[in-house]
């Protein structure tokens, strides 16, 4: 037991990575609670509906590309059938919903997905890369197809989707305060922000050191007596679970859960937002997600939303694999080291 | 249950079969020689059965098969010059992104060019009728369509059996640092089977016109499938591709005649049964 802590102290220093976003707040950690508690008062300043509308899908996406940007950090695996989270979970709050009140059907669905993560993360971490990636993309299009069955006609709706009716109410907010993107967004922001904790603070415990360990030398680790498997499911069921409470706020914001949800295309908004944003550092994703939510409104109308995806997609992956994050890190700091030459 | 309702069940599936085969022979050719997963191959296959539908239109059924996969082998051509070959040392997530982000230029080009509304092809005169088999009247073109499929797939085979360059192909899939160091040429090998990979997806985009209706979501959903049966088959093995196209095949048959309402699931659960039997698959893939 000594001898693995010792291990993880001295991996700890060099694998551990800091955005130098992050480098300002050094030492003034009051800056996060006052962004987070300031935050959730956006509609008094955003009073447009349409714009706030916006920046819920945008915070609803980053949740997703949070958890996705985890997976990729910690393990170095992409999910492609990022779907298949963010359905599922949908449609059991459907189902839940209509047989109990609105706070236990949440509960029910968020543990019912995280179960369903866990038993598909002891099948999926142990594949590589790839064949990770088009596993779970399968995984999202089986689930679509289990919900279009015919015999499932009756519970999930089939091809015409699952409208919900919401008995009772979660954290305050009915069925109408839901579908209010006013009174909805606190719920989705402060969601954001918890997701964000969640991600920094596994990334620095020591799961997070063993993680990026086994990422850079698997064998290495298990030779050192590191269990490689567990740490990994651990860590797909975190970001399963993350990319779920996306699935769960749609659900109840929509009110509404249908086959279009486990598409791979809804899957593939937040793996672009995710890659395109930059993994490797916590704010990426979120940026990515917001860039993505104000280049589909721009492009959406025009119908060449999927051009630019691609086009992005190529250039980053080919050009800037570190994503929005790498190039404001690197300009950050040439402009550091302008400085200090200047003095 | 009537026999002949089997019967036909048995040549809808086989039918689709062979399709798949085409295309996820073309998928592990190319994955063979740059270890790149195409995920543009759904594109590709679309693409073909657009120009199949603007070819047959102008020029007939029969020239625009011969055409348009020739026409599909220079876009091969220009996507192995312009991405296989460049990031050739890239992870195969990466090429799987980049590939992804190809497929999602080429849709809305598609769409463009040709519209969203599903458009129909008519099956060439020779084969609109229908021929008897066994008590059951069955449409000819799904009978050529699946001779022609696993036809194309014995071809292949012989082809990677018994001539030079089908042996070196063999080989870089295996072993692609070995058989480089051996004196293959992977460069011109990998040329020549991008546009081999990418004609197979033109051929298949053709032959689906009349039987599938030429539609937008056509390239996503059978990219999928083609994936699955990649996976099943082995990473970058193109014996173990076609076999696992025909397993597929079969198991739909069964799941259409026994289970039909949900005939759908049986290619997650074949993927599921074997990544716990055999996890690398049916053949003998790519060593790495």
């Amino acid at each position: 037991m000594n001898g693995t802590k010792v291990a993880s102290a001295r991996l700890g220093p060099p694998l551990q990575q800091r955005a130098s976003v992050l480098e300002w707040t050094r030492g003034r950690d009051w800056v996060w609670p006052v962004v987070a508690v300031a935050g959730a008062f956006l509609p008094r300043v955003v009073t447009s509906p349409y714009l706030l509308g916006l920046l819920t899908s945008a915070v609803l996406l980053a949740i997703a590309a949070v958890g996705l940007g985890f997976l990729k950090k910690q393990c170095g695996l992409g999910m492609f059938g990022v779907a298949a989270f963010i359905g599922a979970p949908a449609y059991l709050l459907g189902i839940a919903a209509a047989r109990f009140d609105l706070g236990t059907a949440v509960l029910l669905a968020f543990l019912g997905s995280t179960v369903f993560a866990l038993l598909v993360g002891v099948f999926v971490v142990r594949a590589r890369p790839l064949p990770f990636a088009m596993l779970t993309l399968a995984l999202a299009q089986m689930l679509k197809s289990v919900v279009t069955l015919q015999g499932l006609r009756p519970i999930t709706g089939g091809d015409d989707g699952m409208s919900m009716i919401f008995d009772g109410s979660v954290f305050g907010l009915n069925q109408s305060d839901l579908s209010n993107v006013v009174s909805f967004w606190p719920m989705a922001w402060l969601a954001l922000c918890l997701v964000l904790i969640i991600a920094h603070f596994v990334d620095r415990s020591r799961l997070g050191h063993v993680l990026r360990a086994i990422q850079s030398n698997e064998e290495r680790m298990r030779f050192s007596g590191f269990d490689t498997y567990l740490p990994r499911i651990a860590a797909f069921t975190i970001a399963s679970s993350i990319i779920s409470i996306s699935g769960i706020l749609i659900a109840l914001n929509t009110a509404f859960a249908s086959p279009e949800l486990l598409d791979f295309s809804t899957g593939g908004n937040s793996l672009v937002a995710m890659i395109v944003g930059g993994p490797g550092s916590l704010f990426g994703p979120v940026a990515g997600a917001l860039l993505y939510q104000f280049a589909q409104d721009a492009f959406g109308a025009t119908g060449h939303l999927t051009l630019f995806m691609g086009v992005a997609l190529i250039v980053v992956v080919a050009a800037c694999p570190r994503g929005i994050a790498g190039l404001v890190a690197d300009a950050a700091s040439r402009v550091q080291r302008f400085a200090r030459k200047r003095d | 249950m009537s026999l002949s309702f089997g019967v036909a069940q048995i040549l809808n599936a086989l039918a689709l079969a062979s399709l798949i085969t085409i295309l996820a022979s073309g998928l592990a050719l190319i994955f063979g020689l740059r270890g790149a997963m195409n995920f543009a191959h759904g594109a590709l296959y679309m693409l073909g059965a657009y120009l199949g539908y603007s070819a047959g239109r102008s020029l007939g059924f029969w020239p625009a098969l011969v055409f348009v996969p020739i026409v599909m082998a220079l876009a091969g051509a220009a996507l192995e010059i312009s991405v296989l070959r460049p990031f050739q040392g890239r992870t195969p997530v990466d090429m799987a992104l980049i590939t992804l982000g190809v497929g999602w230029i080429m849709e809305p080009a598609v769409y463009y060019w040709w519209g969203t509304a599903p458009l129909s092809v008519d099956p060439p005169p020779s084969l609109a009728g229908s021929v008897p088999i066994l008590g059951t009247m069955y449409p000819a073109y799904r009978l050529f369509l699946t001779g022609v499929g696993f036809g194309t797939c014995i071809a292949l085979a012989l082809w990677l059996k018994n001539t030079t360059s089908g042996m070196h192909t063999r080989a870089v899939s295996h072993q692609a640092h070995i058989s480089r160091m051996m004196g293959v040429n992977t460069d011109r090998l990998s040329m020549l089977v991008a546009c081999l990979g990418t004609a197979f997806a033109g051929f298949a985009g053709v032959l689906a016109g009349p039987y599938l209706s030429v539609d937008p979501g056509m390239g996503s959903t059978i990219l999928i499938t083609c994936l699955i049966v990649v996976v099943v088959g082995g990473l970058g093995s193109i014996g173990g591709a076609i076999v696992a196209s025909v397993v597929y095949g079969f198991i739909q048959v069964i799941g259409a005649v026994f289970f039909p309402s949900a005939a759908v699931l049986a290619p997650y659960l074949l993927l599921i049964a074997v990544l716990i039997w055999r996890p690398q698959g049916f053949g003998r893939g790519r060593v790495t």
